[in-house]
């Protein structure tokens, strides 16, 4: 229905010729555009020309090896989680249990991008006899940095967001500017790969011969390798009075992280950071329902030194999924033994060995809970 | 709410929606009550400022308009004027004079100082609503018998903050023999809103980046490269600042139906200061030419008065962008400049004849002489003026801060700029086919989405003023 007027219309000369001129215009500015983001964000050709070294395209590498990574049978063990998530697969597969393990495990990713790395690499949701999924001290207290709130999920996970994702993803955040950034992000990628579309233009032919040698490379250097040689050996913590003991090799920028990190204060426990971790626990068990993949629940060495006992959250997340057929939860005290000086490289993660003593006992422990490999 | 957020953009629609949805004796009603709710947007308490500068200049249109006493209509005039330049003067001089009060007194500088916070758009506002009195008071202008016409004119939501300065009979010109705007008008005010924002993201608000943080600490970054570099990256983020607010203003306006006048054409590529200022700020050197330069006698009483002349309306013209010595001294500058190339002889050269070898050397020497005053223009304080410039010409090699895709997207826009001037490529897009006026607004877009700057919304400079 027009909006003009008769008067409007008689006003109007032969130049005049409404939405006949505008709207065709409209449109191609769209398709154009469109067509423009669609190509090259919304498909892979952007994304397999990221920054290697970047949050989006270190995310991506990590998954990209682990599609391409050739499954020899239906044995396949996967891990998930972040920087502290201390499986070497190669460890783990020279303890020939039967099972081939392998981790999309990254730096800094959180549960909730773990949801959509399953989903990227395990599209059937078939692939997996087990996926691991590392869970702290399965305390989850709650932290003044809300993991829930963070935008940087966007970022590592935006190259595998898709359309259908535009409403589901910006809802699982709270706060409405980033319902609306990530709402944003997905829709106009462009947005997001701003700072990374800006250093390739500038340095296109770098960006190629990177990303070329980090494809040639990445597979079997991450294979390989061995996890850092230095340890905290000598350190010990009075827990009570809240003092570490050094050895002389720790730098200053070390003793203040392990003191910060050791010593963090929680706020007080409003069960926000266990109704997150549910909340993606049960996004991923729902979406192995009915399906051979485990979820096999570890929890993860606390410190160098064993911190003083403290009462079970009974009410955590992570135990409350020992209930569900498909979960399977790990002692919470089944890395107690290396809970060492000489086995950690700072307060929260491993060193060399420790990743390998870590690797053998949860290969071993897989190996147990999930009985003989299938033929 | 700034023009480049998209709480801005959903306002646009709304107004958009709500004045072509409506029956046409709303409309005014509906643009009206959206500049209201737009200006008050920022303060509301503002508005009873901006309603009674309103209230006083209607009347005394009316009032001047009526009577055929000359006392009367002259104290008419002078009771607007009064108030237009006595609220300006308050709100945005009173600290300045403060100031310079209390180092005469020799006291601490804010001895006198009052906490006052400059209302949106006072500068353009009030120079809108002295010209509309002036005009009647010289019989130049009927006076607007309708009070909401006449608020309308002067909280018009477009160009409300920072101008173009609308004369009275443009606007009422298109208000009263107002027309649905062709389609050829609509899509040059949407090019012109994406042209505009695009001028904003990516140009003036990378440009700014790296200009305050220059400015921020001239001292810091001592050598010539550096201070020129410096003082161009803020050239460029004021050129793209402004006449990208002002492209987003007039295409807004033709959306609804209205024309103002253009403000800006290409003023780095004038072959001269006098051309400079027949490219910059178009509206603003109109205005001062028609109620400042001419009635001080302008060119008509010798070249002695002329100098003088010149330099008042530029002295003015500065000290009217900010309450401090160094607009006035950038004012001054100016001035100086307009009255030697007066003196020399200089003559403006339009059309193609100016394209000749000696052009671009021109073009060259200008833009440096606009740099030079921009750097009074932009450094927190006079002695940093003063250091920038002894950098840009006895300082040591130094390096560029700008860095090297900001200079490959500067020479973009410099071939456009040249593009434009000779080719005239805006219209082509404009009134051309769909896929290249499509392609055109699509990369734009794009440009926006991938180069544009996205951190917190960064407010137009002219806002300020």
């Amino acid at each position: 229905m027009s909006l003009l007027s008769e008067e409007e219309k008689a006003l109007r000369g032969p130049a005049a010729t409404s939405a006949r001129r505008v709207f065709p215009r409209i449109v191609a500015t769209v398709f154009f555009f469109a067509a423009f983001e669609g190509l090259f964000f919304h498909t892979s050709l952007y994304p397999s020309i990221l920054e290697p070294d970047s949050t989006t395209g270190g995310m991506e590498l990590e998954l990209r090896d682990e599609i391409q990574r050739v499954k020899r049978d239906r044995n396949q063990v996967v891990a998930v989680g972040d920087s502290r998530m201390a499986l070497l697969p190669r460890i783990a597969n020279e303890m020939n249990t039967g099972y081939t393990f392998a981790t999309v495990s990254l730096g800094g990713v959180p549960p909730r991008c773990w949801y959509y790395e399953l989903r990227a690499i395990d599209p059937s949701a078939h692939e997996y006899s087990a996926i691991l999924i590392p869970s702290g001290d399965y305390d989850e207290p709650d932290e003044y940095d809300k993991l829930g709130e963070r935008e940087l999920d966007l970022h590592y996970i935006l190259a595998r967001l898709e359309l259908k994702d535009l409403f589901d993803f910006p809802w699982t955040y709270q706060s409405n500017r980033l319902k609306w950034v990530t709402f944003r992000g997905i829709l106009l990628k462009g947005f997001v790969y701003k700072r990374d579309f800006e250093d390739f233009l500038l340095h296109s032919l770098d960006r190629f011969a990177k990303v070329r040698l980090y494809n040639e490379t990445w597979a079997g250097s991450e294979y390989g390798y061995h996890g850092p040689a230095d340890s905290l050996k000598g350190l010990r913590i009075d827990w009570q009075n809240k003092k570490v003991y050094y050895p002389d090799n720790i730098t200053k920028a070390q003793r203040a992280f392990i003191e910060g990190t050791l010593f963090r204060q929680h706020p007080p426990d409003t069960g926000v950071q266990t109704a997150y971790y549910r909340y993606w626990y049960h996004r991923i068990l729902n979406r192995y329902k009915g399906s051979r993949t485990k979820l096999i629940f570890l929890p993860e060495p606390r410190a160098p030194v064993p911190p003083p006992p403290h009462p079970p959250k009974l009410t955590s997340a992570v135990r409350q999924m020992a209930s569900e057929p498909n979960a399977i939860v790990l002692d919470a005290h089944l890395f107690d033994s290396l809970e060492r000086p000489d086995l950690f490289i700072d307060a929260l993660h491993l060193n060399g060995p420790g990743t390998e003593e870590f690797s053998r006992i949860l290969a071993t422990e897989v190996r147990r809970v999930l009985g003989p490999p299938k033929p | 709410m700034l023009f480049n957020t998209p709480k801005f953009f959903a306002f646009l629609a709304t107004v958009l929606i709500l004045f072509y949805a409506a029956p046409r004796s709303w409309r005014k009603a509906i643009l009206l009550a959206a500049s209201y709710f737009f200006y008050m947007s920022w303060i509301p308490k503002f508005i009873l400022l901006l309603l009674t500068l309103t209230g006083i200049d209607y009347t005394a249109a009316r009032w001047i308009a009526q009577t055929r006493s000359p006392r009367s209509r002259k104290t008419a005039l002078i009771i607007s004027l009064s108030a237009n330049l006595g609220l300006l003067g308050f709100f945005k001089y009173y600290n300045f004079f403060a100031a310079n009060l209390a180092h005469l007194f020799d006291k601490p500088s804010s001895s006198f100082a009052l906490n006052i916070i400059l209302p949106l758009g006072i500068s353009f506002h009030t120079f809108q609503s002295m010209s509309y009195v002036i005009d009647v008071y010289r019989g130049e202008q009927e006076p607007v018998i309708n009070l909401i016409d006449y608020a309308l004119f002067i909280s018009f939501f477009p160009q409300l903050v920072a101008g173009p300065i609308v004369r009275a009979r443009e606007f009422f010109g298109d208000l009263y023999n107002w027309r649905p705007p062709l389609s050829d008008e609509v899509l040059r005010g949407l090019l012109l809103l994406v042209l505009g924002l695009t001028k904003k993201m990516v140009l003036a608000d990378q440009f700014a980046q790296v200009a305050n943080s220059y400015f921020k600490d001239v001292t810091t970054h001592p050598g010539m490269l550096t201070a020129w570099s410096g003082t161009i990256a803020f050239g460029i983020q004021i050129y793209f600042d402004f006449s990208g607010y002002t492209d987003m203003a007039i295409g807004m306006a033709q959306l609804l139906g209205f024309h103002f006048p253009i403000n800006f054409r290409r003023p780095y590529l004038a072959s001269s200061i006098t051309d400079f200022w027949r490219r910059w700020h178009i509206s603003l050197s109109r205005w001062l030419r028609d109620y400042l330069y001419i009635p001080l006698g302008g060119n008509r009483h010798g070249r002695l008065l002329t100098y003088r002349n010149l330099m008042l309306t530029m002295l003015l013209g500065g000290l009217w962008h900010g309450a401090s010595w160094n607009f006035v001294v950038w004012g001054g500058y100016h001035g100086a400049l307009l009255s030697v190339e007066r003196m020399l002889g200089f003559k403006r050269q339009t059309g193609e004849d100016r394209w000749t070898a000696l052009y671009p050397l021109q073009v060259i020497l200008t833009f440096a002489l606009a740099m030079i005053g921009w750097v009074f223009f932009r450094a927190a304080t006079f002695h940093d003026s003063l250091y920038v410039l002894q950098q840009m010409f006895t300082g040591a090699a130094g390096t560029s801060v700008i860095p090297p895709w900001e200079i490959y997207l500067a020479l973009i826009t410099l071939l456009l700029a040249v593009l434009e001037e000779k080719k005239d490529w805006f219209e082509r897009v404009a009134l051309g086919p769909a896929w290249a006026y499509g392609a055109v607004c699509a990369l734009l877009l794009l440009c926006v989405e991938l180069i544009g700057f996205t951190g917190a919304a960064v407010p137009f400079v002219y806002f300020q003023f």
